[in-house]
């Protein structure tokens, strides 16, 4: 194994990353359908009851990191679908370089919204 | 009167080995046995009138093109009745049709008996071997198509130059690290180990799995279900060693290699041969990851 | 292949609205207070036809949470022979759970 290189440049590790961020999402999506639309009733929604639970440290965590991986699942899942329709050569690198923007901007913001959501910072 | 002599004498013989005339019985016995003749007799030529009157007729429909004769530019589909005996399969329809109707007919099969994988066609809505697939078994009429997903070249005709491409791509044959020491010694592979390629040898090459694959469809470069299982049987097997596995890994996990399957299964469905090719793909991922995953 | 297509689809439409969710968002978090943000979002509740979208995106999230899972499994190559009655049952279970959740999405809407 003495020539084993990074294996970002197989391909596996999105495959694996893929499959890692779906079963993290399972829970924390579920998760989140049932806080706000069971526990919670949408049409109740205030700031107040937002910023409650925003600021509580372990709520806020979940709730990034599922911003994170599901920015990254998704844009990932865009990503093959083109693949996979044939997406090639110089349109494949724009392609990926504007998902890759699409995706930080994505979480960027996201990370914005939630602190203005809570009173943490 | 000649016969009077004739049967003068015959009546002599015949009064020297039994009675002059026959009893009643042996008449009655004859008059039996030439009714029973007469009676088989009659019932062969109904039968066979039967048989002419009514006998049974497939329609099947089959896709026309030639970009070489005016008429064909524009595919089209052709109507052939053909008639239908028990057992009937496509390959028999489509050889009677040619062979009657329309020598033009144009479609490759060699075998008749699912071992060399020509006939691979698309037949209402499916991708099977013309040669293995019974008439009984589908709605009427029998729509004919060639293998979706691959350039026709004419009538039932694919160019399936692509596919051995793709198949040739995974370097399908059995290329062991080092050979034995001893002149005569064998390379032995144990039954599991053999059990585990047993299936993936299975393969006839004809092109059904990669034609039913939508990522196939889309994206060219992708190696395809049949490449990938060539290329299983032999990463797999013992014998070639750790080096040779390697190098086959690292073709399998490019970009268009197994990451490309998506478990859309269909291959596993049409596959003629029944194997598992899904499996087989999935299995591949798993020593990809496993491999990558031992860093130190 | 209709496990692939769906799981395509609802795909793109949840990281369509995940971009929608987060602008939205960003426009009621700005600036000062929560009234924007109460007012914006329950007025949005009080529309029936955002009610009914609820609905489809829940249905949309719950089919490929599902087929994921059976997605799962086929990674770890458990149940592969019985791939087809899975998918069929992650549509199944995807109606019931819509259907029974509807009372919850659209109540107090009318």
């Amino acid at each position: 194994m003495a020539e084993h290189y990074s294996s970002f440049r197989r391909g596996g590790t999105l495959w694996l990353l893929q499959r890692v961020t779906a079963v993290f999402l399972i829970g924390v999506l579920a998760f989140h359908f049932v806080m706000l639309h069971f526990v919670n009733h949408a049409a109740d929604v205030t700031f107040l009851g937002t910023q409650a639970r925003m600021s509580e440290l372990t709520y806020f965590a979940a709730m990034w990191l599922f911003l994170v991986t599901a920015a990254f699942h998704g844009i990932n899942g865009v990503y093959n679908a083109l693949i996979n329709m044939g997406l090639d050569g110089r349109g494949k690198k724009a392609v990926a370089g504007v998902l890759v923007v699409a995706g930080v901007a994505l979480v960027f913001q996201g990370t914005r919204v939630a602190l203005a959501m809570s009173n943490l910072v | 009167m000649s016969t009077q002599v004739e049967s003068d004498e015959t009546e002599t013989e015949e009064a020297t080995e039994s009675d002059a005339e026959p009893s009643p019985g042996d008449v009655r016995r004859a008059e039996k046995e030439a009714r029973a003749a007469e009676q088989a007799a009659e019932a062969q030529r109904e039968a066979e009138e039967q048989a002419i009157a009514d006998q049974e007729t497939v329609r099947i429909k089959v896709f026309r093109y030639d970009p070489e004769v005016e008429d064909k530019e524009e595919p089209r589909f052709d109507d052939f009745t053909v008639p239908y005996h028990r057992g009937m399969t496509v390959l028999d329809g489509l050889i009677y049709a040619r062979d009657t109707f329309d020598s033009s007919l144009t479609f490759r099969h060699s075998c008749r008996q699912a071992v060399c994988g020509s006939d691979a066609l698309f037949i209402n809505g499916r991708q099977r071997l013309a040669c293995k697939t019974q008439i009984q078994d589908l709605d009427t009429p029998v729509r004919v198509e060639p293998l979706p997903h691959q350039d026709v070249v004419k009538d039932l005709v694919v160019d399936m130059q692509h596919f051995y491409d793709q198949m040739e791509s995974v370097e399908p044959y059995f290329d062991p690290d080092d050979l034995p020491d001893g002149d005569l010694e064998e390379q032995r592979q144990t039954p599991e180990n053999r059990e585990t390629v047993k299936m993936a040898t299975r393969c006839i090459w004809c092109g059904a799995c990669m034609s039913s694959c939508n990522i196939a469809a889309g994206d060219n470069q992708y190696l395809g279900p049949a490449a990938i299982n060539k290329a299983y049987q032999f990463a797999m097997d013992e014998r070639e060693g750790e080096l040779k596995k390697e190098d086959r890994l690292r073709i399998l996990e490019q970009e268009h290699g197994v990451w490309r399957c998506q478990t859309q299964f269909s291959c596993t469905e049409v596959c003629p041969k029944d194997i598992p090719l899904t499996e087989h793909i999935q299995e591949l991922k798993r020593e990809a990851v496993k491999s990558n995953l031992k860093f130190w | 292949m209709w496990a692939w297509i769906l799981h395509k689809f609802t795909g793109w439409v949840l990281i369509g609205y995940l971009f929608v969710h987060v602008a939205t968002l960003s426009t009621v978090t700005a600036g000062a207070g929560g009234e924007l943000y109460t007012n914006t979002l329950q007025g949005l509740e009080g529309l029936l036809l955002i009610r009914f979208l609820e609905v489809g995106l829940f249905a949309v999230a719950i089919f490929h949470i599902l087929n994921g899972i059976r997605l799962l499994f086929v990674d770890l190559t458990i149940g592969l022979t019985v791939q087809d009655k899975t998918f069929y049952l992650s549509l199944l279970l995807t109606g019931a759970i819509t259907v029974a959740s509807i009372p919850t999405f659209l109540g107090g809407a009318f």
